[in-house]
């Protein structure tokens, strides 16, 4: 099996060549057609996401597979650019080194955020496009579906998934579920209606939120919000009132001073009854004074508290990733093992039916002549030649099994040479 | 802690053949009796001692301390298993002393020592639960040093003299004796909520980072925990309690003894009724002032309850409530001859070793 990756990912390629070498999940499938109809001998998968596109083809021989120029020229062409504009941008793996990166990324090593868990839908939704085609890839079919259970391995057997970095799915997904049991009787309430709330409320509803409300200045991009996660917009005016309703509390404003200062918090205390409160303050400068979070059964969590609990799940997973690697390692060897036993078992199979045969035509031979020869002699004669045959045909093929499987394709090719076998 | 009782002490039988019986009774009650099965299949249930179920849960306590210090992936299923082995040894021992308590003094578990062993028992049960509810967090720390100490008590009190037998055998009595021994396993489950409450709002305060060794419950699920805990406790306990003053009234009917009057001046009376009064004022504060039913508030309670509650049974063993009186002398003596019955009787299930 031969196997070629190219592509572009986060770790070398701009922003901007990234995009130009993205693919929405519509335009793959003409893609991969197109690909079939020039390279109708080899399978092929893309892979593209927002951080990288990659572009993985496989074939049982080199001839059949296009080389590295060829698969980026393809790949570039299809998006409207030349060779030379991409190729510094471009990544190339051959073999094991394909392999190994796909069971990497699949394991979301190699990811922006080591450990999110969306490569690997992302890797599946790939290889099941590629499916569609209505063409076979066994080869392809292997490789990935190793992927998955690498990646899988990988998740149950390291932690490196289960420590969250971001800082929005740290607050709600960690430090939330610390204080609530649930989220969708809360009250979530979001001041200010930038990215970072958008971010967070996609967590909280993903969470199981429901009660949202959303005060901001600006009412067009609070409503703007409040329609994407079925919040509902409340008036700057009514912000004390909110904040006595509200349980979980997310504040992203750009204001220079204080939202909610700590006399306003005297006044909204009463009327919470000392319910629990979690604030998660992730504006800078802060929206909520330092006080408020001295007071009873209100735990107020700035953004540099957030970003402390991310560096700290970031150096735990940094601490599982040599034991990762590990698993890609040995899951790489097995699947070369596999694939070059596969592919020798075809090739001995072939050198033993062509010694059977020769052996065959000789013995067909030498009863011709020695005819007459009693039935006990002529079965002594076949197991002398069938011995004969098996010694002769034993030191190779021990040579080809001992042999590391993956360095095996030399040996592979010479017997195929010295025997004349057929490709 | 008097564990070796348990295969020693074999005597009792026979100090009831030498000496006087009610003597005996009195003098040398050891609730710790080998038991011997008629049947061979089931005699490996009448080997189980304290010692098997203790040792079972010494080893969940520790196993739950690992789970501060380092993560093991099989550790969750030796843990939970062992905490059921003992929960099983457990039954089949209460079972097994129940029978014999109830044959010697007409009583199941009739003594201090089969109270706090059925007590531990309630708590393992609450925590086998907790522990499939709760996968994930290390509450047994909290709760496992409760059980450990009630079945620790229950061997040191092995020597007390066992409850009263005409009052056992009233409804009220049961009634007095099953709702203090739920309200004091509530009270303790309710302390350990409380405790683990205060742990994990120290740590959110304070904003110690998040570790998937040491995790808690929520405080929403602890806050709810020890509420119902705190209910719970105070029904049970006012049923313990208005059933005691029951008991109280009907002994004093059949005594003919200042009839419709509580005896106030006794120190267990008086101090149950602290007690109850106090978890009367917490639960109606509790529903009239909304925040009092908030956080940390709610935990205070549950510990400040557990602490009352130690103190009313302190009060209770040293005023000597619940013991055998002298005057139940004649039905002692019946129930110690159930017991030379028992021993003789080759058909029955229980028999007492070395009976010379």
């Amino acid at each position: 099996m031969i196997l070629r990756v190219i592509g572009c990912s986060h770790h070398q390629s701009s922003v901007a060549i990234r995009e130009q070498l993205a693919f929405t999940e519509q335009q793959i499938p003409p893609f991969l057609d197109r690909y079939h109809a020039r390279f109708p001998d080899s399978e092929a998968v893309l892979l593209s996401t927002c951080n990288r596109t990659e572009f993985y083809s496989a074939a049982q021989k080199p001839d059949l597979i296009p080389n590295q120029n060829e698969l980026v020229e393809f790949l570039a062409t299809e998006r409207g650019l030349t060779l030379d504009e991409v190729r510094a941008d471009v990544f190339a793996f051959r073999d094991r080194e394909a392999i190994e990166h796909l069971f990497t990324v699949a394991a979301s090593l190699d990811s922006m955020v080591v450990g999110e868990a969306q490569i690997l839908s992302q890797v599946k939704q790939a290889y099941q496009l590629a499916v569609e085609t209505k063409r076979q890839i066994p080869l392809t079919h292997r490789l990935f579906q190793s992927a998955i259970r690498v990646a899988r391995r990988v998740s149950n057997e390291t932690e490196i998934h289960s420590t969250r970095v971001s800082v929005p799915s740290v607050a709600i997904g960690v430090l939330a579920k610390r204080i609530f049991e649930r989220l969708d009787n809360k009250k979530v309430l979001i001041i200010g209606a930038g990215e970072m709330a958008d971010e967070t409320l996609t967590y909280v509803v993903a969470e199981g939120g429901k009660s949202i409300s959303i005060v901001n200045r600006t009412a067009i991009k609070a409503e703007e919000l409040a329609k994407k996660f079925n919040g509902q917009v409340a008036a700057w005016g009514s912000l004390e009132q909110e904040l006595a309703a509200a349980d979980l509390i997310v504040s992203t404003t750009g204001a220079t001073e204080p939202v909610v200062t700590d006399e306003m918090f005297d006044r909204v205390e009463s009327a919470r009854n000392q319910r629990p409160l979690f604030i998660l303050d992730l504006a800078i400068p802060r929206d909520f004074d330092k006080s408020v979070g001295d007071r009873l059964n209100v735990y107020l969590y700035t953004l540099d508290d957030l970003q402390r609990e991310c560096e700290l799940n970031r150096q735990s997973r940094q601490s599982h990733y040599p034991q990762a690697l590990k698993i890609i390692s040995t899951e790489t060897e097995l699947f070369l093992n596999e694939a070059d036993r596969r592919s020798s078992g075809a090739t001995i199979a072939q050198l033993k039916q062509q010694a059977d045969k020769a052996k065959q035509l000789e013995l067909k031979r030498l009863m011709n002549r020695l005819d007459g020869l009693p039935a006990e002699q002529q079965a002594e004669i076949e197991q002398s030649f069938n011995r004969l045959v098996n010694k002769i045909l034993h030191p190779p093929l021990k040579s080809l099994q001992n042999e590391p499987a993956h360095e095996s394709g030399g040996l592979l090719d010479a017997l195929k040479k010295l025997f004349q076998l057929n490709e | 802690m008097r564990l070796s009782h348990f295969n020693s002490d074999k005597n009792l039988h026979s100090k009831v053949i030498h000496r006087s019986p009610l003597q005996s009774h009195f003098e040398d009650w050891q609730p710790y009796l080998k038991l011997k099965s008629n049947n061979e299949n089931v005699d490996w249930l009448y080997k189980i001692s304290i010692t098997c179920f203790a040792a079972s849960y010494l080893v969940v306590f520790a196993l739950e301390i690992s789970r501060v210090f380092f993560d093991v992936g099989l550790r969750k299923f030796v843990r939970v298993g062992f905490a059921a082995a003992g929960l099983f040894a457990h039954t089949v021992y209460l079972f097994l002393q129940g029978q014999l308590e109830l044959n010697a003094t007409g009583i199941w578990l009739g003594s201090w020592f089969g109270w706090c062993l059925a007590a531990a028992w309630i708590l393992m049960v609450a925590y086998l639960w907790i522990s499939i509810r709760q996968s994930k967090s290390v509450f047994g720390l909290f709760l496992m040093p409760v059980v450990m100490i009630l079945i620790a008590t229950g061997t040191l009190f092995a020597d007390e003299k066992p409850f009263s037998v005409d009052r056992a055998k009233s409804v009220w009595n049961m009634v007095h004796g099953s709702a203090l021994l739920l309200g004091t396993a509530v009270v303790a489950l309710g302390f350990a909520f409380g405790v683990a409450y205060l742990v994990q709002a120290r740590r959110l305060k304070k904003k110690m980072p998040h570790s998937n060794l040491f995790r808690l419950p929520s405080l929403e699920w602890l806050q709810k925990s020890s509420e119902q805990a705190l209910i719970a406790s105070t029904v049970l306990l006012a049923v313990g309690l208005i059933s005691g003053i029951a008991i109280n009234l009907i002994r004093q009917k059949a005594t003919a003894d200042s009839v419709g009057t509580v005896a106030w001046s006794d120190p267990v009376v008086w101090s149950s009724a602290i007690l109850f009064l106090w978890l009367l004022t917490v639960s109606i504060f509790n529903f009239c002032y909304k925040p009092s039913r908030q956080g940390r508030k709610v935990a205070y309670l549950v510990m400040t309850s557990f602490l009352f509650l130690v103190l009313e049974l302190a009060i209770v063993w040293w005023a000597g409530h619940a013991v055998s009186p002298v005057d139940d002398l004649a039905d002692l003596k019946q129930s110690l001859n159930k017991i030379a019955n028992i021993s003789d009787d080759r058909q029955t299930l229980f028999q007492l070793e070395d009976i010379e």
